[in-house]
């Protein structure tokens, strides 16, 4: 029996507590059936009565409490925002100029390996070369430019370490 | 409301500064007030409060109309309260207890005249220390509930809990806050 009040007294506060906002605003209908079961209970237990008041009156008090935001913060976070929007615009204009350039040079080294290929292939052709050699000679051409720079800078490096070498000496 | 989410993810998606602009005025008390009780500490509520702009205009074209957007605007700023905790120490939503800083301001009400003026601020300045000495987590359930009206569900959706869960922490943090209400000490 006391068992059972205790539930009744449980049940009853989890409503107060989950209702009592929806009940003030019209309420959930689906919770029609909870609202009047909670109605009843309250005519009857002034204990829960006196928990809906304090429920009630904490709830008006948590909106009672006035905390606004100052003007200065929102202005400065406006202009923090805009200011971030340009960065941001900046940004994928960059980016959409990375993608143009990384699609001509692409574009660019395509046609210009077939050109070559073609103008290889002719000039063996007219040589009476074997296509291998030709072709060695088209792989030579492609290569030079990225190992001539490599040693370039090898023999760079090489003689600065020379040169600082010779100075710490 | 379907609409005005929908001109709001557009404008997202677009980065529209003016829009922007148009939702910070209209978001700045709820949120401001969201984050300062989630971490207790005002200098870091405003803080987060530009971030959190910042990374609506970041993120915006991931709103989705389907929800209303102060749900998906609350989360990400308790998103960003969680990374800046996780920076400062390994922790959850518990590393915003109050650590003994700043307590929370309750500032004049604008008016004060009569007698129930008084009264009402004293209760009000009861609930706010109430709400100091409460776990960051029920704290932030009450003041989803009672101070911005979201439903059950959508405190689930913005703290990313199962629905019992928030209703046991509303049920508990009110609970908790009673004490205060009957004037404990300050």
């Amino acid at each position: 029996m006391n068992t059972t009040n205790n539930d009744a007294h449980e049940r009853a506060r989890k409503l107060i507590v989950l209702t009592g906002s929806e009940a003030a605003s019209g309420g959930d209908p689906g919770q029609l059936s909870s609202t009047a079961w909670l109605a009843a209970h309250l005519e009857t237990c002034a204990s829960c009565r006196a928990f809906a008041g304090n429920v009630g009156e904490t709830i008006r008090g948590l909106r009672a409490i006035p905390i606004a935001a100052e003007r200065n913060l929102v202005s400065t976070t406006q202009i923090r925002v805009r200011r971030r929007a340009v960065e941001l615009q900046r940004e994928r204009e960059h980016l959409r100029l990375v993608w143009v350039s990384c699609t001509a040079v692409t574009l660019c080294a395509l046609l210009s390996t077939f050109a070559l290929w073609r103008g290889f292939e002719w000039l063996g052709e007219r040589a009476q070369l074997a296509s291998s050699v030709w072709q060695v000679g088209f792989v030579v051409f492609c290569v030079m430019p990225a190992l001539v720079a490599a040693i370039l800078l090898l023999a760079k490096d090489k003689h600065i370490a020379d040169h600082t070498g010779s100075y710490q000496g | 409301m379907a609409q005005e989410s929908t001109e709001i993810a557009r404008g997202l998606r677009r980065r529209d500064p003016d829009l922007l602009d148009r939702l910070i005025e209209q978001y700045q008390h709820r949120l401001l007030r969201y984050l300062l009780y989630l971490t207790g500490r005002r200098e870091l509520a405003e803080d987060l409060f530009q971030e959190t702009w910042v990374r609506v205009l970041e993120r915006g074209h991931q709103f989705s109309d389907k929800y209303a957007f102060s749900t998906w605007l609350f989360a990400v700023a308790r998103n960003l309260a969680i990374d800046h905790m996780r920076r400062k120490q390994p922790a959850s939503l518990d590393g915003l207890l109050n650590d003994g800083e700043t307590p929370f301001d309750v500032p004049a009400t604008g008016r004060p005249s009569a007698f129930d003026a008084t009264l009402q601020r004293e209760q009000n300045e009861q609930i706010a220390a109430g709400m100091e000495h409460l776990p960051a987590e029920y704290r932030e359930a009450l003041v989803l509930r009672f101070q911005e009206g979201m439903s059950l569900e959508e405190i689930a959706s913005v703290t990313c809990v199962p629905l019992g869960t928030v209703k046991s922490r509303i049920y508990r943090g009110l609970s908790a806050l009673e004490p205060w209400l009957k004037g404990a000490p300050l």
